[in-house]
């Protein structure tokens, strides 16, 4: 009963609008290159000063979750993803739009967007404190363990195994770039200041994946290619949503699970949930072809963990991401300290922080599916207009980050290996993978070291840490074991024909 | 519109490096802005925007705009402030880490005496506290313990303030620590939420919060005396080591400003400071509003630059990224 008095004000219409405002907001800037849910909410905390703790927060709440989403229409229709998470979805939604199907892809994303979103809400509603202790058992041995496991998606995502690894290796090296997270000496900078803190991760991404698409558009015009013919609708098939079944619901628990581990993120997140999907799906060979399930697996995923990430912030006061640090920083302004404390002294603002997230996820939906035909106009335009729009996006998009004018010449540099890599057959992915784990591997690994003064022990003892080990095992294993008694099999039937 | 708006600093930005320096009667004509050397929603960032919305109310309308430069753990933004043009319209953070510790790691292309101070308008007080399932849980016991082990003590950073703090007092108090380096504070206190470092040095706020929560324990505050959230823990002086320690935030500018505006803007950070509601959401927010004018704040700085220089010459980092 008291539950329900506090989800009441929720339905105030200036709460209301305040979670609609927020989410719409958040979905503008998720989808506009270079501005990202971060900023978004840091931007945006000043104006909820003045208003009652519940509407502020809901309001920053809706722009994160409509941040994360909004990140996947870049992604899909320019090949630009908006924010980090949304850049395994480049892999099948972009494919689709050239296809002339954005409008399927987008409304694919927006249906695992907010499935993902859901699910998680749920479990943030029913089990925060409980699932919040699982944080906590996370240290250096079992980082380092997950960040391996996660390494091992390159082996199957990049096709030819040997250009996949230098891609990963040459990621994890562009990743060392910048002060060593142990000791903070300066690695790889010549004597740059603007390098200190390595390359800008994002004006790296769209350089990576965006620039490097209009070279190749302006090499498809030279060839004078006819313009994509957009297919109508924005509702995916019964076809598409049956094939997809199982990597949403995966994406959306592998989403939450990563979620609640404290600073992994949604970029970790949307790639392992991308491997899985592949992996168990009878047709691996569809994905990255522009295959629905793709853009199922990473954007469920990827709008789990915003719901997730506000599990150990709520119930711990340990911020989950970037922008649950920030949204921290709104509690803090509100005179709210979050932690277990929390849930005996603000269960008002705690039930309606739930009660947002579920607005703000089924705003999201609304807002989506009603702005894909909008959106998939942009298609129309014509390809060279295109290629340039799309390259001045990569300008602004990367110096409104930071104002830092290195991360142009980041995002030229990082376009033009893209280019490169593309026409070579080596994966962007592989290398986007690694510089998004690099860093993790290396600082927990040898924080671990320091910590057990060189025990390597530590890295294969916990339940935790073995669980990962096993998994990154089987996983590189798994081909290999399965093509082995594939083998066996037909023998076996062969034998036994000839008999 | 928020693009909009961005797109609009930018256009402002390259405006106002071609318009002259407006008389000095009528400053601030336009927008002041302040660069804060880390990304958007941080403490830091937090505040500045808190001393935005004040200033706004108290100067009827007259803005400030807050733009963030970050990296090279606040090198950049620093630096960016401290060469900017000296018209007035372009001030900075003045925080403790770029200011008075990495120029002596090398690698800046500034020193603590290119920066003109405005004013600080508050200080982070810092608390030492035990993690969860720390082998000691007061001052005393911690002591004990540190004679013959080293315990492991969780930092926001290498080189960075509470790595420097967490040495300076080991140094002072002739213990051995272990410093663990994390990707900032929330890493180190998740850390040690989770019981896998042995202490950190922690704001006032987060120990209050997690240790009614029974997930940390204030061993000593780094103050001359005792503060009023935690009247039941020691001081370092108390027990008898010469160590106090915060961190700061104040406004800087780059030298060279003309004598008016700089009054302006030193009369202003003390009305914005001393303002009663600035104070109010400043302390919500876990900050400790105090106001310094321009040559105490330089003072503090420099005994501050003094004791890292110290400390970092006895780890081995002074001079590391030359």
């Amino acid at each position: 009963m008291e539950t329900l008095a506090y989800l009441a004000p929720l339905f105030h219409l200036n709460v209301l609008g305040a979670i609609m405002l927020g989410t719409l907001g958040g979905l503008i800037i998720g989808a506009l290159p270079g501005l990202t849910a971060t900023m978004g909410v840091a931007l945006l905390i000043p104006l909820t000063f003045g208003m009652p703790a519940v509407m502020g927060l809901n309001m920053l709440i809706g722009i994160y979750i409509g941040g994360i989403y909004g990140g996947c229409i870049s992604s899909i229709l320019l090949r630009t993803p908006g924010t980090p998470a949304s850049a395994a979805t480049v892999l099948d939604g972009y494919p689709m739009a050239q296809r002339g199907e954005a409008g399927k892809a987008l409304g694919m994303a927006t249906i695992a967007s907010t499935i993902g979103g859901l699910v998680a809400a749920v479990v943030l509603a029913a089990l925060a404190p409980q699932l919040a202790s699982i944080a906590l058992q996370f240290g250096a041995p079992e980082y380092f363990a997950l960040a391996l496991f996660g390494l091992t998606i390159i082996a199957s995502l990049s096709g030819d195994l040997l250009k996949g690894a230098i891609s990963g290796l040459l990621g994890i090296l562009i990743s060392c770039v910048g002060a060593d997270p142990i000791s903070g000496v300066l690695r790889y900078t010549f004597g740059f200041s603007g390098f200190a803190s390595g390359f800008a991760f994002t004006p790296a991404l769209i350089g990576l994946f965006a620039l490097s698409e209009v070279f190749t558009l302006m090499e498809r015009m030279a060839r004078a290619e006819p313009n994509i013919q957009p297919v109508r609708g924005r509702w995916p098939s019964w076809q598409d949503m049956k094939e997809s079944r199982g990597a949403l619901i995966r994406g959306s628990l592998i989403g939450t699970l990563i979620g609640i581990i404290p600073g992994v993120g949604s970029g970790t997140a949307s790639w392992i949930s991308y491997n899985e999907a592949r992996r168990s799906s009878p047709t691996p060979e569809k994905f990255g072809t522009g295959y629905a399930p793709g853009i199922a697996a990473t954007e469920s995923a990827n709008n789990a963990v915003c719901a997730a990430a506000l599990i150990p912030l709520l119930a711990l006061g340990i911020p989950g991401d970037v922008v649950t640090a920030v949204l921290m920083g709104g509690l803090m302004i509100q005179g709210l300290a979050p932690g277990p404390i929390m849930f005996q002294t603000n269960p008002d603002v705690i039930v309606g922080i739930f009660g947002g997230t579920f607005l703000a996820t089924i705003f999201m939906f609304i807002f989506g599916m009603a702005l894909i035909p909008l959106f998939s106009r942009i298609l129309a335009v014509p390809r060279h207009i295109l290629a340039v729009a799309i390259m001045i996006f990569c300008f602004i998009g990367s110096f409104a980050i930071n104002l830092n004018p290195v991360d142009l010449y980041t995002m030229v540099g990082f376009g033009v290996l893209g280019w490169v890599m593309q026409k070579f057959g080596f994966s962007q992915a592989a290398l986007c993978i690694a510089m998004i784990l690099g860093p993790m591997l290396e600082a927990n690994l040898r924080r671990g070291l320091m910590q057990t003064h060189d025990d390597l022990f530590a890295f294969a003892s916990g339940p935790l840490t073995i669980l990962f080990l096993t998994l990154t095992v089987l996983s590189l294993g798994w081909p290999v074991l399965s093509r082995f008694l594939a083998r066996r099999r037909e023998a076996k039937t062969m034998t036994l024909e000839t008999k | 519109m928020t693009r909009k708006l961005i797109i609009g600093m930018a256009l402002a930005l390259t405006s106002a490096s071609a318009v002259a320096p407006a008389a000095a009667a009528d400053y601030p004509a336009r927008p002041i802005q302040v660069i804060v050397p880390y990304s958007a929603g941080g403490s830091t960032d937090l505040s500045m925007r808190v001393v935005a919305d004040a200033f706004k109310r108290l100067y009827d309308g007259k803005q400030i705009v807050v733009r963030n430069q970050p990296g090279g753990g606040g090198a950049i933004g620093t630096s960016a402030a401290v060469h900017a043009r000296p018209d007035g319209y372009t001030l900075g953070t003045g925080a403790q880490g770029p200011i008075a510790i990495l120029p002596h790691l090398g690698g800046t292309d500034y020193k603590l005496d290119d920066v003109e101070f405005v004013g600080l308008y508050a200080r982070s007080l810092q608390v030492m506290v035990a993690c969860k399932g720390a082998p000691f849980k007061d001052f005393d016991s911690f002591f004990e313990y540190a004679k013959t082990k080293a315990p492991q003590i969780g930092n926001s950073g290498a080189g960075g303030a509470n790595h420097v703090s967490a040495q300076a007092f080991a140094d002072e108090a002739h213990i051995k620590i272990e410093n663990v380096p994390y990707n900032g504070s929330s890493d180190a206190r998740t850390a040690c939420v989770g019981g896998h470092i042995d202490a950190m040095v922690a704001s006032p706020a987060e120990a209050l919060a997690q240790s009614e929560a029974g997930n940390m324990t204030p061993i000593f505050v780094m103050e001359p005396k005792r503060i009023d959230l935690f009247p039941d823990t020691p001081t370092a002086v108390e027990k008898g080591i010469k160590f106090t320690w915060s961190s700061w935030k104040g406004i800087i500018a780059p030298k060279g400003i003309p004598e008016e505006d700089l009054a302006f803007l030193r009369e202003a950070v003390k009305k914005v400071a001393t303002d009663e509601q600035f104070i109010k959401k400043m302390t919500d927010m876990g900050e400790f509003v105090t106001y310094e004018d321009a040559a105490t704040f330089k003072a503090r700085a420099q005994k501050d630059s003094e004791s890292a220089e110290r400390v970092l010459k006895d780890i081995g980092m002074y001079g590391m990224n030359k």
